[in-house]
């Protein structure tokens, strides 16, 4: 294939893969222009690319997709969504066929002009998209593409890789020579250069391998949409953290796992709109897909509010499938139980579906994850959701790596299995040995001692007492010491993958060399307690269960970041949904913010006084059963239950008080404050009017905005209008126009009144009783 | 026995003559990425016995295959190399290996496909070899770098 049509099946992909989240949020709201323009530039990019090639269906396609967005952009017709689904086809369509022609192969046959016949203004769509072959269920994922780059095979950016491993070697093999042979002094110099300019070439190489986790993330609201509507649920997803920037092999990695769960949580976890009311949950789940660092590895949460994990189901399935006896299950935690989600061949699906049921079951899932050196969780709460936490390494390539030896050789440990180290001679550690076995307490632990000479067959020459002891944590919390003679170094390792025949050992993750070109062996923890013959059980097993383990206590709440930053709670009772809000929707006004939505004006809450918003926003809308008000907010970070103390706030307003969620304070947000404040009265006919001095400028400056804000029209004193109310400072003369009533204000608290009905000018409160009071005269 | 992406060994092809356990033998010229001489072995511990060790090529490293334990000859006697260990680097499946071997001879054009022996050969040459080739310098065995690298059943087993 030439050049040219690479490069344009490259550049489509690359715009579709973009589009991915664009059309959801199009669907959601069919008059967003943004999201229009960028899906007329996507087929108008198509119908222009295909003009080189010979590709009539293409053209076809796109131009008439083209044809019927551009007669949206101008007006000519609305964007419904019989237009949407019409558009979305042919977008799919597309992608099929460059599919088709980067395999070099003929485009699938038909039904091209029933896509183009959906999309005139009388079609009907629904008709025309039923009658379509409409390929259900998996696309192929697609590989992904760096986003504004130039495109290299892998195989270059791998061998230039290589060679910098090799430049590293070279120099310290050098600087091991200069050490040992001094030299001219005049060598130093440039020799450090040489260093620091290698570590910087190191170092932008190993940045050329990562990507943004997006890579992944801008396909899941896609793929959401298609499976909700397949399954028949209302599913909203909330992505967060696609920022998030790792390995491009780990991306890779982890995308087919991430997807697996993603069609697990929606299959089996959020239940169908009908059963989720009965529930007396909203119809539209939730699902949240987040990614964030931790340390040197990436954390990818997939939560959703649907049914939880039947833990006693998945019991009952493992001991009618012989996986656990009876006596074994009694014993089980929670956790334990939802953790038999990942043993092989156990499925609580009633009926397979074509979703989930595909014979690829969450132990594939785990093993996946495992075998690139990460973990995987599963938390639930009956009834409120379930939530799965991947845990997967930075990079497959560089760990941070502690060095040890054994009689001659040299072996390195991964720094993320390592919780502590100390030397057996140490006061606080003893070891004994029973019948063989080796247990080591270390601060008054007892854990099971394994040395490493012992689990590898090698010889050991050095006592017990001379050891030292690293205590290790497995994936599961479990924990055990290794003894090994010596440590050597911390060192970040280059870890390349090892030959079959000695990672069918089980006690090997890898190799990599030393400074010095030697080769080491990383060793593989989990291998090392298992090849020691460690029954090592899950830490909870004995250990009563921890706080963070029980029920939920308190009503449940959204914990989310405002938009001054700040962390803080939102009742989920009085939340109708959590949406993307468009700073360009929202209206700022003098006494009170609005926000567009559903093409209908809402008041909004949370902008704090900000006169300008920049995405990303979300929204909460909120309802009192009434009223409608919509809060916007920066994001959300978790859904926890309000079980602590709310400490209440020194002054009524938005906070009603602080709690502590997670350790850390959270601001609990007033919800009758809010709705007293926000969920506006029917704004009346015909505004009350208040006149006041044109010329007084503390008037104009000070008091014109509260009036205003109290729902006061202002007048001048040359206004002809009547006015309910005069303002005027003490002893000034009045409007030749007349009010209803007249209000003095007195400059000083202790002046004596002039008048009755005078009022302070700053007693904000009399002022606003005096207002009231004229309002109602 | 050979693998997809391996050309099998037609007339003409170069190969390269090694000895292994005493015995002269023909690798496929083609698989053969280089031949060095393996200075140090990083012995792995509990891995498969005809796994030797590991060892660096530059930035690389390679899997070091004992060819005597692969063909289950290790007891035989074969005189030490004098300086360093010769080996043969192959590449199988995105990973580097060493085969060692007594000795790397020289390269010769095969005057034959692959033909069979017509006497039963001992069980582990069996497993390696497709058959014989004729040459300059004779007929000689032709042996398979992957089933070197796969091993004795025995090994695989244990592995």
């Amino acid at each position: 294939m030439d050049d040219l049509l690479a490069e344009f099946v490259a550049e489509s992909r690359e715009m579709l893969e973009a589009l991915g989240g664009e059309i959801v949020a199009w669907e959601a709201d069919p008059s967003d222009r943004a999201r229009l323009d960028s899906i007329f530039r996507f087929v108008h990019t198509v119908k222009g690319n295909c003009g080189f090639f010979d590709f009539p269906r293409l053209q076809a396609l796109s131009h008439a997709a083209e044809d019927a967005l551009a007669d949206v952009r101008a007006n000519r017709r609305g964007a419904d969504a019989a237009l949407v689904d019409a558009v979305l086809a042919i977008v799919d369509r597309i992608s099929d066929m460059i599919d088709a022609i980067d395999r070099g192969e003929d485009i699938p046959e038909g039904g091209d002009g029933a896509l183009i016949a959906a999309l005139q203004p009388d079609g009907d769509a629904g008709e025309a998209l039923a009658a379509l072959p409409v390929a259900q269920g998996e696309r192929p994922v697609r590989a992904a593409r760096a986003q504004r780059s130039v495109r290299l095979p892998v195989e270059l950016l791998d061998r230039v890789m290589s060679g910098v491993s090799d430049m590293v070697l070279a120099r310290n093999d050098l600087a091991r020579r200069l050490r040992e042979h001094p030299v001219a002094a005049s060598i130093d110099g440039p020799f450090d250069r040489l260093t620091a300019i290698i570590a910087d070439v190191r170092d932008a190489m190993t940045r050329t391998r990562m990507q943004r986790i997006d890579h992944v993330f801008a396909a899941l609201p896609r793929l959401v949409r298609d499976l909700s509507a397949e399954l028949g649920k209302q599913v909203m997803v909330d992505v967060d953290g696609g920022e998030v920037e790792l390995d491009r092999e780990m991306i890779e990695m982890i995308r087919d796992p991430l997807t697996h769960i993603i069609r697990n949580a929606i299959d089996h976890g959020i239940e169908a709109p009908a059963a989720r009311r009965a529930a007396g949950k909203r119809e539209i789940g939730l699902l949240t897909v987040s990614a964030r660092q931790s340390g040197n590895r990436i954390l990818i949460d997939v939560a959703d509010d649907g049914a939880g994990i039947d833990g006693a189901r998945l019991v009952e399935k493992a001991i009618a499938g012989g996986l656990l006896d009876a006596a074994a299950a009694a014993r089980m935690t929670d956790r334990e139980r939802c953790a038999l989600i990942f043993a092989p061949g156990l499925s609580t699906a009633e009926a397979v579906t074509a979703i989930s049921g595909r014979g690829v079951g969450m132990d594939v899932v785990r093993a996946n994850i495992e075998r690139v050196g990460g973990g995987i969780e599963v938390d639930s709460t009956p009834g409120h959701g379930a939530r799965v936490t991947l845990r997967v390494p930075l990079t497959l390539t560089i760990i941070p790596a502690l060095t040890v030896a054994v009689g001659a050789q040299q072996f390195a440990i991964p720094r993320s299995s390592i919780e502590e180290i100390v030397h057996a001679a140490d006061d606080a550690v003893e070891i004994v040995r029973l019948g063989g076995a080796m247990l080591a307490t270390v601060r008054e632990r007892r854990l099971p001692c394994l040395p490493l000479a012992q689990v590898l067959g090698l010889a050991s020459a050095v006592a017990d007492a001379a050891h030292t002891l690293i205590v290790l944590r497995l994936a599961g919390g479990e924990r055990f010491v290794l003894a090994v003679e010596r440590l050597l170094d911390h060192e970040e390792l280059v870890v390349r993958p090892v030959a079959p025949a000695v990672m069918a050992t089980g006690l090997y993750a890898g190799t990599t060399l030393t400074d010095d070109g030697r080769p080491i062996l990383l060793l593989e923890v989990a291998g090392l307690a298992a090849a020691g013959g460690l029954a090592l059980e899950p830490q909870d097993r004995r250990a009563p269960a921890r706080p963070a383990a029980e029920e939920p206590a308190g009503p449940p709440v959204v914990l989310f970041i405002g938009l001054d930053g700040r962390r803080r709670a939102m009742r989920m009772a009085i939340v109708e949904r959590i949406e993307e809000a468009d700073p360009a929707a929202i209206e700022v006004g003098p006494d009170r913010d609005r926000i567009v939505v559903d093409g209908r004006i809402v008041p909004l809450a949370g902008g704090g006084g900000a006169v300008s918003f920049e995405a990303p926003l979300q929204l909460f809308r909120l309802s009192d059963g009434q009223a409608e008000i919509a809060y916007v907010f920066r994001k959300v970070i978790d859904i926890r239950a309000l079980a602590g103390e709310v400490v209440a706030a020194a002054l009524p307003g938005e906070i009603e008080g602080i709690t502590l969620i997670d350790g850390e304070p959270a601001e609990v947000v007033d919800p009758h404050w809010l709705f007293a404040r926000h969920a506006a009265p029917p704004i009346p006919a015909e505004r009350p009017a208040c006149r006041l001095p044109a010329a007084d400028t503390w008037m104009q400056n000070f008091l014109r905005p509260l009036i205003e804000s109290a729902g006061w029209r202002v007048l001048d004193e040359h206004d002809p209008h009547r006015a309910d109310v005069e303002i005027a400072a003490q002893g000034a003369g009045l409007s030749p126009v007349g009010a209803g009533r007249v209000i003095r204000l007195r400059a000083a608290p202790e002046e004596a009144p002039e008048s009755e009905g005078s009022v302070y000018r700053y007693d904000r409160a009399g002022l606003l009783a005096a207002l009231g009071a004229g309002r109602r005269a | 026995m050979s693998v997809a992406g391996q050309a099998s060994v037609t007339e003409g092809a170069l190969l390269l003559i090694v000895a292994i356990g005493g015995e002269r033998v023909v690798l496929h010229a083609a698989e053969v990425r280089s031949v060095v001489t393996i200075e140090a072995l990083v012995p792995v511990p509990c891995a498969p016995a005809h796994v030797a060790g590991l060892t660096a090529l530059r930035s690389r490293v390679l899997t070091a295959i004992d060819c005597r334990r692969a063909l289950d000859l290790a007891d035989r006697v074969v005189p030490p190399a004098e300086t360093g260990t010769p080996a043969v680097v192959v590449e199988h499946e995105g990973h580097g290996y060493a085969l060692v071997v007594d000795a790397v001879e020289d390269v010769v054009h095969a005057m034959s496909a692959p033909l069979p022996v017509g006497v039963p050969l001992q069980p582990g040459w069996q497993r390696v070899s497709p058959g014989m080739v004729e040459t300059a310098q004779g007929p000689l065995l032709l042996v398979e770098t992957t089933a070197l690298i796969a091993g004795p059943a025995t090994s695989r087993a244990a592995a």
